[in-house]
């Protein structure tokens, strides 16, 4: 007769897969969203004849999302297959400088074929910054946080070279006018944009194959070699994606601004990550919550534009976004680590 | 023992298993340098029986099995599936002979649920153009999935729970059952009980049985002999990579292949 230890016969039920809902916005994403709305609404209150709350604001707000909230969405699908980009700051940066140079270039050619041009560039050297990523990353097989912290440091060696450190002037007024700061029916286009980007990727990650080879990448990259999953251009494909969403973004940045910002981009990445974790996207691969790409987005923009409003530093940002940060990771990691508990 | 036996088998009753060999070692070797791996090692695996392959550490047991499942290519001999000589370079010639592998460590993504590690890499799309935008349909795989585990009689809650949420022993369940889900003729499996407590490593016992009597061809490599002993047809005890003893299940006890394992008979016993 075998020996049976009976604290191992029971075999707990696992809880059941969470629904629909619940899966798009995993509890992470909800608890920031319900911060989100409560931070509108003080900052509303708070602020001098309820200016917070206008509509010229609130635009401003979905201005400052835009190009954010496209960054940390394509680093959420780099953080669901386990790597991450610290270039799509960089990346921004230099697909606006050459895209910028282009329009200008063009721009007596017909402000559209210009403003398409420069787009298209935008995407190119973009997806370039990525391939190169992806070469370094699966060729080399160098750790994509060294190879993306090298080439942060080498396109923004070039942007700078390539501009000789002035930024860009002479981009048509025309190309804010009708894109940039343009709304369409109270939306700012490059919100429109970016909330496309960011549907985009929810069909990715909930219908598709390759949202869910992604995941299983950064799940067990083992289990996903023995599959039969070709790794390397899986993962290849998701740097280049991501790199072309942070030439997007440059296009966007260019067009809001009619200028290219040197010195405004190197924490680009690091706000991207941060938004993605906070709301609950894993940094360790497997776990990648889109709806909390978006409220973690919103919390940083929100903090950031209600505190001028409010009259205070934006400093304090900065502060309340490391608190968040931390606090959100905690909350996520105790309710992970139980769950982890309930099944030995 | 608990085989329900007499314990003495009559030779005539045993000695051809049912079953068409589905796949066969012949005279196989291997060498990594100068150690010798495997050396002209060479048996059968029939369908609906199942294999135990016993051996210590270094033995040659994971070599043998990295050989029959295509990750490893044998220096002499070679691997015959249903008759016919194969040469076979990577898992995915293994597959499309039929033959898949359950490894120790399982080969399961935690954060993916039960269907999807069960397609993974197989993973069925929609038809039409959903199908083009890559669009998974999953309720095909779920009814798929279920079908797999059914056939096995594995119960879990449901197909769509995470395997990071399922018990040590479930897991072996779903690794398996994928294993079986796309094997034609021949399912080889590592250590399958290694991980598991006493309780969880009978179900799979149980399991590995019920798999090789769906038709397959089984291969067990394995440390818990006198588990795997109750559930084996025939018994294979690997020593210094040559095969040292090769019996039936029902012919060969415990004693005798730790005899085997160790090389008693070499030194002790018979001196050859």
């Amino acid at each position: 007769m075998p020996v049976v230890d009976p604290a191992d016969v029971e075999e707990p039920a696992p809880p059941p897969r969470p629904s629909f809902l619940a899966s798009l916005f995993s509890s992470t994403a909800v608890w920031i969203l319900v911060i989100d709305v409560l931070l509108v609404i003080i900052f509303g209150f708070i602020s001098i004849n309820h200016t917070f709350w206008s509509i010229a604001s609130l635009q401003v707000i979905g201005l400052d999302s835009a190009t954010a909230l496209i960054l940390a969405v394509g680093i959420a699908l780099l953080l669901g297959a386990g790597e991450i980009d610290l270039s799509v700051g960089a990346g921004l940066l230099l697909s606006s400088v050459y895209g910028g140079k282009v329009i200008i270039d063009l721009a007596g050619s017909g402000t559209l074929f210009a403003a398409l041009v420069g787009l298209v560039v935008c995407l190119a050297v973009g997806a370039a910054i990525g391939l190169v990523n992806a070469v370094i990353v699966t060729r080399l097989h160098v750790s994509s946080l060294i190879a993306t912290l090298a080439t942060l440091g080498i396109a923004t060696g070039i942007a700078n070279i390539a501009t000789g450190g002035t930024d860009l002037t002479g981009i048509p007024v025309a190309l804010q006018d009708n894109f940039g700061v343009r709304a369409v029916a109270s939306i700012p286009l490059p919100a429109l944009v970016a909330l496309v980007v960011w549907a985009l990727a929810w069909f990715l990650f909930r219908t598709t194959r390759y949202g869910l080879r992604i995941l299983a990448l950064g799940s067990s990259r083992s289990a996903a070699e023995r599959s039969g999953i070709r790794v390397k251009v899986q993962l290849a494909t998701a740097f280049v994606i991501v790199g072309a969403l942070a030439g997007l973004a440059g296009f966007i940045d260019l067009t809001r601004f009619a200028t290219t910002n040197l010195a405004g981009h190197q924490t680009d990445a690091l706000a991207a990550i941060t938004a993605a974790v906070i709301g609950g996207t894993s940094l360790f691969g497997g776990r990648v919550s889109v709806g909390g790409v978006l409220t973690g987005t919103l919390l940083a923009v929100i903090l950031q534009d209600g505190l001028v409003v409010v009259g205070l530093l934006p400093f304090y940002q900065l502060i309340a976004v490391g608190v968040v940060l931390v606090a959100a990771v905690f909350l996520d990691t105790r309710r992970t680590s139980g769950t982890l508990r309930l099944r030995r | 023992m608990g085989l329900g036996d007499t314990g003495v088998a009559s030779v005539g009753e045993v000695s051809a298993p049912p079953g068409e060999v589905v796949i066969a070692a012949r005279g196989i070797g291997k060498a990594y340098g100068h150690v010798r791996a495997l050396h002209d090692v060479s048996f059968d695996i029939r369908r609906g029986e199942v294999v135990a392959v016993f051996g210590d550490n270094g033995a040659g047991k994971s070599t043998l099995a990295k050989c029959l499942c295509g990750v490893e290519t044998p220096d002499t001999g070679h691997v015959e599936i249903a008759s016919h000589p194969v040469s076979m370079h990577s898992i995915r010639d293994a597959e499309r002979y039929g033959i898949t592998a359950v490894h120790q460590d399982l080969a399961l993504a935690p954060d993916l649920t039960v269907l999807e590690n069960m397609f993974l890499g197989r993973e069925v799309v929609a038809t039409g153009w959903r199908g083009r935008l890559g669009m998974l349909s999953r309720g095909a795989m779920a009814v798929r999935s279920e079908a797999a585990l059914a056939d096995l009689r594995i119960k879990l809650p449901s197909v769509r729970v995470q395997v990071a949420a399922l018990s040590g022993g479930q897991k072996q369940a779903v690794a398996v059952a994928r294993g079986a889900m796309w094997s034609t003729s021949g399912i080889l499996m590592d250590e399958p009980t290694a991980a598991l407590g006493t309780r969880q490593s009978d179900v799979v016992c149980e399991l590995i049985r019920s798999t090789a009597d769906r038709g397959l061809g089984v291969m067990v490599i394995s440390h818990d002999i006198p588990r795997i002993l109750e559930v084996a047809d025939r018994v294979i005890v690997l020593r210094h990579g040559s095969v040292a003893l090769h019996a039936l299940a029902g012919d060969a006890n415990g004693r005798d292949i730790v005899d085997a394992m160790v090389g008693y008979h070499e030194h002790g016993g018979a001196q050859r």
